[in-house]
């Protein structure tokens, strides 16, 4: 048996190497000029959502890309993640209907 | 205050037993708080400062938790709250609480290395112990993290059991049982109902020699890795005997499949459950239900099979409902959910065959689904009034104008009910399709609330079935011999979820008794 699953004489149902809170990335102080990516999950009407707020992203400033999900209720594949975490200073996802 | 000293203190603790005030501000400075089990204020306080205690420690401020209530009760409680320093606990009257002159808990105490009080906040308040900490600070000459000034910042406290009548606080500090089954909510490897606690030696005899350390794989939505020795664990939990285990197994590594999207179901705010059906000879040797009450209580690996599923997606995957799992209402299916199909009494080839399975073979077939909705037919006195009447109730599964559906709803026929379709000679094929065709409406019925893109695009006269295709229609026998009751569960939609279906491993079986064939 694993050793690290250990919990006194208990054999614990959780993985905790997956427990521990990821930290938050940084903030940035202003928008102007960096890249925010705008995640549509491909759930109804996140698109008119986007819309409005890359119009005032752009407003404000910022470079917007726009990219879509396969599928909402799956994660995202990972090409898709690491292209946003290549080349953008932010996100916005438009989660739901 | 600073010419004051703090009063003298004794009181119970771990490792080393006992507790002084000069074993705890010798280092430098100590800070006690002064809290109860049964009080939020405390539990808030307890929450925020425990993250700092190890910081502190090294800086020399020690931070103890001085509890009125039994030690036992005080080490759970800090351990659930995050609680990182020392836990001390005094019993009635109080003494320590009595000599600080506490009202109040919470109550914060800076004691300074030479036994001098410093400063006390009463309650919470974010504000006043910020200062505090930073007077502890200079006390120690170095700075020290101040608590978060996160909401609630001010938040008065509970009633100190040493300001209550000595008699009154005896009365309501009756040390209670240092117990296992209370720990077990403590830790939070529940899903909200008693468990079996999973003891080495339990979780050893469900693996009954399996690799404990072999992967099913990763658990989302938290990807937790499925060893065997956690799908274990939460097979104990759930009260399963270790003969359920391989079953258990199976059915962990079909939800696991990425065609079933657990991490979809797992995190949605709709209801879905994931219904476990069983097939095959394991059923009769493990005494699953598929008779009386197929759908309902009182069979143990029925209950715990499902429930040991869903653990496994909660625990290991992190599911937690109100946490990662968002289903605004849910449903009593969540808890657990695995029928055997009748096979001995269907008049039809069982579910694992249509699925290209030896009828021999022992199969785990995992679909998510909502609710069973009761559907009664006492009347029909043809095949073709009950397929009427059982494909109309679930004409508003998921939602009323929502057609066609593509997901599968499972259609648990009752023994009577079968047999009509037996006497009549109907297939299940032929059941299906009629089933299929019976349930249609012109596309202008449906224009009225969340409806499909379908029924926008159609013609307002074009006909529009309720499922997409006879495949949507999945039917199994289960129930009693006495009733026309069947059942319908609605889908799990919009996820492009698929039904899943794995072997149970033979090698696992342990099948021993009447009941094996």
């Amino acid at each position: 048996m694993a050793a690290h699953d250990r919990t006194g004489h208990y054999v614990s149902p959780f993985d905790d190497r997956v427990r521990a809170p990821e930290p938050l990335a940084p903030r940035p102080a202003a928008i102007e000029g960096r890249t925010v990516a705008l995640l549509d999950i491909s759930k109804n009407r996140g698109a008119e959502f986007l819309d409005r707020v890359e119009m005032r992203l752009e407003a404000a400033g910022a470079v917007t890309m726009r990219r879509t999900k396969e599928i909402f209720s799956k994660p995202a594949a990972l090409a898709l993640v690491d292209e946003i975490a290549g080349r953008a200073d932010l996100v916005v996802e438009a989660l739901a209907d | 205050m600073h010419d004051q000293r703090a009063p003298a203190l004794s009181v119970a603790g771990v490792d080393p037993a006992e507790a002084s005030l000069g074993d705890l501000s010798g280092s430098g400075a100590a800070l006690l708080v002064f809290v109860s089990e049964e009080c939020p204020t405390s539990a808030l306080a307890l929450g925020n400062l425990g993250p700092l205690c190890r910081g502190w420690e090294a800086a020399g401020l020690t931070a103890a938790a001085v509890f009125e209530d039994p030690l036992d009760v005080a080490i759970r409680t800090a351990r659930r709250l995050g609680w990182a320093g020392r836990v001390l606990s005094q019993p009635p009257p109080f003494e320590a609480s009595r000599a600080y002159g506490l009202v109040t808990v919470p109550t914060m105490v800076l004691v300074g290395g030479a036994g001098m009080l410093e400063g006390t906040v009463v309650g919470w308040d974010q504000p006043r112990l910020a200062a505090l900490i930073e007077r502890a600070g200079a006390v120690l000459g170095t700075a020290l993290a101040a608590p978060p000034a996160t909401a609630p910042l001010v938040k008065p406290g509970c009633s100190s059991k040493a300001a209550i009548d000595p008699e009154v606080a005896a009365a309501i500090s009756r040390r209670t049982l240092d117990d296992e089954m209370e720990e077990m909510f403590e830790r939070g490897w529940t899903d909200g109902l008693p468990v079996v606690p999973p003891t080495t030696e339990r979780v050893e005899a469900m693996l009954g020699g399996a690799d404990g350390s072999a992967s099913l794989g990763l658990v989302p939505p938290s990807m937790g890795e499925a060893t065997l020795e956690r799908v274990a664990a939460c097979a104990v939990l759930a009260g399963c005997r270790p003969e359920y285990f391989p079953v258990v197994a199976a059915a962990s590594s079909a939800v696991l499949d990425p065609a079933f999207n657990l991490h979809g179901q797992a995190v949605t705010t709709q209801p879905a459950g994931q219904l476990v059906v069983v097939n095959g000879p394991v059923r009769r040797a493990i005494g699953l239900n598929s008779g009386m009450g197929a759908l309902g209580p009182g069979f143990r690996a029925n209950l715990t099979i499902g429930r040991a599923v869903r653990l496994l997606a909660t625990l290991c995957g992190g599911a937690a409902p109100g946490a990662l799992d968002r289903a605004t209402l849910g449903q009593m299916g969540k808890v657990g959910f695995c029928v055997a199909e009748d096979e001995e009494t269907s008049p039809w080839e069982p579910l694992h065959a249509e699925r290209g399975f030896e009828p021999g073979q022992s199969v785990v077939t995992v679909i998510g689904s909502d609710a069973p909705l009761n559907i009664s037919d006492h009347r029909s006195r043809t095949p073709e009034d009950l397929a009427y009447v059982l494909a109309w109730a679930a004409a508003s599964a998921w939602s009323t104008n929502w057609w066609p559906l593509a997901e599968p709803s499972v259609f648990v026929i009752c023994p009577e009910h079968a047999a009509m379709f037996r006497d009549a000679g109907w297939s299940k094929q032929r059941l299906r399709e009629f089933m299929f065709t019976a349930v249609h409406k012109p596309a202008g019925e449906l224009r009225r609330g969340e409806t499909t893109p379908l029924v926008h695009a159609a013609d307002q006269a074009a006909e529009i079935p309720k499922w997409a295709s006879p495949e949507a229609i999945v039917l199994i026998v289960a129930g009693g011999e006495a009733g026309r009751y069947s059942a319908v569960l609605g889908p799990c939609t919009g996820m492009g979820s698929q039904i899943v279906s794995r072997e149970v491993e033979s090698g696992w079986l342990r099948m021993t008794g009447p009941g094996t064939t």
